[in-house]
């Protein structure tokens, strides 16, 4: 079987660990537990074993450490829907992913899309097309667009 | 050989007391080596000659050549580890140690600021909305203040317009009045007309009083609103004031046959320092009421004068006010509605607030059958100097009249020619700017509204050419803004139509005085 593995990079708090805990265990936690360092977990899809890199968030206290993105095959941009400063925050982080592993596939994952105030600009969604990235309004809470979204990386990855 | 064997003795030994465990892999990464201990750490399946990625997780994607450090991996038995990846010629050496009490502080720190983080986003967030909403509220709130305004500003117009005629029909009601007095010396059947022909020239005038006074209502209440109404006190004769409320309410107590007494006590002084026709206001409005509330018995008033301070209550013995209708009597448009008898409903509304702006407070005590009685307690600051003659200085003075309204000013000028003033009368404020270079003038009495130039355009050229003759507005606005414009272009006083002709004399009284200073 094929071993890809692929991070969860985002700010702090918009769902990194709630995406793949929902993902590969299916469970959900309204308690925040700030991750420190990175957790690693496995899921499969298809024919592919997915090792997820759940990295702790960009914060106030430091930056994301790249050192645990070398060896993706993908990465998941995640930014909370509700918090605007999180999906401005994307294309630093993204600079960040570049330099240290060049470009690989991405997905983004705009996260907690079953809450009501959505504050996602026009102006994001351009950057992302522009991008050639697939964006997708995920809910680690109801599930919904979670799976769809792993499942379009893991296709770009395969491809 | 022997010194390799060495020197992995003394790398083991150090490893353990730093519960160090690691693994070699080549560079087909294929495991060559491992510690014993890696198991502590829940890597237990891996073996020499097994591929390393079908045994630790973290080394997927890694290659032998490169060196790294991942400070902080949760490890299959959950203990945090710090993993340094380190090749050389051609291997690559991969340490392992616990991070768990490194972690467990990171955590706390990390968990305090991320909360921290969150909450002061948050507080941003609200104070975007919170702000955001009160912009809102802001310009709803302009647009409300704009429609009072624009409410206000047309009931004073409409109230204008109905002023002005109203002014002269009470005026010349008057004078014809005057006349028939002096025909009724004559024969008898003239007299007899004439005395008929004065009655019905009574009701046309209680008519246009009652008329300006719904208009004057109506124009406070508008007021009310926006906050416009003022108190302006003036030397007043009390005595007098009192005179003529009896007399302008009389008819009306005579006319439903009830007794109208009054009980009146000033000491000795009776000139008191108040805003005069707001007081006669109230009390006519307080005894009307009163009248029309009662069918039998009396009303009485009552005024009191001791130490600078008025005293009145207004006691009838009518249908009185229940419990429930005493709360909300004091609402405006109230009677109107529910009591079937004339008026606007805002009478008592009004009089409670300027009571309120003189320094007083209402207060209505009632019995359902027996009777009401209103009372309030106003400041009234006597008047030290005794006040001056009215026409003793104005006769002689010169007098500059511009009114567009050919009727009020043929008033104007008939009662101050009367009282020896020598009154020229022009029509606009071009005609009036002419008139002051041509001449000097003791005072000019000026209209607002008036073709050609109007009274403001006037004021500005007035102060332009430095012309000092004192100015008096005699305007049918009594919106404060109108009063603060005429003040703001120089004009020495503001007079509201229908303007009192002692008013114009005491003012010349001032100017008098002013100049021989
Ligand atoms: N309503 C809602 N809350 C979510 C969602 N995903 C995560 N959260 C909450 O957001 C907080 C942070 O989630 P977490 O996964 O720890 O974020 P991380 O720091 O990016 O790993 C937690 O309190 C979660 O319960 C979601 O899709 N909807
Ligand atoms: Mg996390």
């Amino acid at each position: 079987m094929k071993k890809k593995k692929i991070c969860m990079v985002g700010d702090f708090s918009v769902g990194k660990t709630s995406l793949t805990q929902t993902f590969v265990n299916n469970v959900f936690s309204d308690k925040y537990l700030t991750t420190i360092g990175v957790k690693i977990d496995t899921a499969i899809i298809g024919d592919t074993k997915l090792i997820v890199w759940d990295v702790a968030g960009r914060d106030s206290l430091s930056p994301i450490n790249s050192s645990y993105l070398v060896g993706a095959a993908g990465i998941v941009l995640v930014g909370d829907g509700t918090r605007e400063n999180t999906i401005d925050d994307l294309s630093i982080i993204w600079d960040t992913v570049k330099n240290r592993i060049g470009e690989v596939p991405v997905v983004v994952a705009l996260n907690k899309a079953d809450l009501y105030d959505w504050s996602v600009s026009d102006q994001s969604y351009t950057f992302f097309s522009e991008q050639g990235w697939d964006v997708f309004s995920t809910s680690a809470k109801d599930g919904r667009n979670v799976e769809e979204m792993f499942q379009a990386l893991v296709e770009k990855i395969t491809n | 050989m022997e010194e390799r064997r060495l020197q992995q003795q003394i790398n083991e030994q150090l490893f353990k007391k730093l519960q160090l465990a690691y693994f070699c892999v080549d560079k087909s990464m294929r495991v060559t080596c491992f510690s014993k201990n890696l198991r502590n750490y829940g890597y237990d399946s891996v073996l020499v000659g097994a591929e390393i990625e079908e045994h630790v997780d973290f080394m997927i994607g890694l290659d032998a050549q490169t060196e790294l450090d991942l400070p902080m991996v949760e490890s299959p038995s959950g203990t945090p580890v710090a993993v340094s990846l380190l090749p050389s010629s051609g291997e690559l050496t991969v340490l392992i140690s616990d991070a768990s009490g490194h972690a467990e502080q990171r955590q706390l720190l990390q968990q305090k600021a991320n909360e921290n983080e969150l909450l002061l986003e948050q507080q941003h967030k609200l104070m975007g909305q919170l702000s955001l909403a009160s912009k809102e509220l802001e310009s709803k709130n302009q647009q409300l203040e704009e429609a009072s305004r624009l409410q206000t500003s047309f009931i004073s117009g409409v109230s204008h317009e109905f002023r002005t005629p109203l002014t002269s029909i009470i005026g010349y009601t008057n004078l014809v009045k005057e006349d028939l007095l002096l025909v009724s010396e004559s024969e008898p059947e003239v007299k007899a007309s004439a005395q008929q022909n004065s009655e019905h020239l009574r009701a046309v005038q209680r008519s246009s009083k009652h008329l300006l006074s719904l208009v004057e209502n109506l124009l406070d209440h508008g007021k009310l609103d926006s906050n416009e109404i003022f108190i302006r006190p003036k030397s007043t004769d009390l005595a007098e004031l009192f005179d003529d409320v009896a007399l302008l309410l009389k008819p009306l107590s005579d006319s439903k046959n009830i007794e109208f007494k009054l009980d009146i006590e000033l000491t000795n002084s009776f000139m008191a320092v108040m805003d005069d026709s707001r007081l006669r206001q109230c009390l006519i409005n307080l005894v009307g009421n009163a009248i029309k509330f009662t069918d039998q018995g009396s009303v009485t008033l009552t005024a009191r004068l001791a130490d600078e301070s008025l005293t009145i209550s207004v006691a009838d013995t009518g249908l009185g006010i229940s419990p429930e209708n005493l709360k909300k009597i004091r609402l405006p448009f109230w009677q109107a509605a529910d009591t079937g008898k004339a008026g606007t409903g805002l009478g008592l509304t009004i009089t409670e607030r300027i009571i309120e702006l003189m320094g007083g407070d209402l207060d209505i005590s009632s019995e359902l059958g027996k009777g009401t009685c209103v009372s309030f307690e106003v400041p009234a600051p006597m008047l030290l100097e005794t006040p001056i003659g009215e026409c003793s200085t104005v006769s002689g003075s010169k007098v500059l009249l511009a009114e567009d309204d050919a009727d009020i000013a043929d008033l104007v000028a008939m009662m101050m020619s009367e009282a020896g003033v020598d009154v020229t009368h022009v029509e606009n404020g071009a005609l009036a700017i002419e008139a002051l270079r041509d001449q000097p003038f003791d005072l000019v009495l000026m209209d607002i509204n008036m073709p050609v130039m109007t009274g403001y355009e006037a004021l500005e050229k007035l102060q332009e050419s430095k012309n000092k003759t004192p100015v008096v507005i005699l305007s049918a606005s009594s919106i404060e803004a109108d009063r603060a414009k005429a003040e703001s272009l120089g004009c020495f006083d503001y007079l509201v139509k229908p303007v009192d002709i002692g008013d114009i004399f005491q003012i010349m009284n001032r100017v008098v005085d002013q100049e021989s200073l």
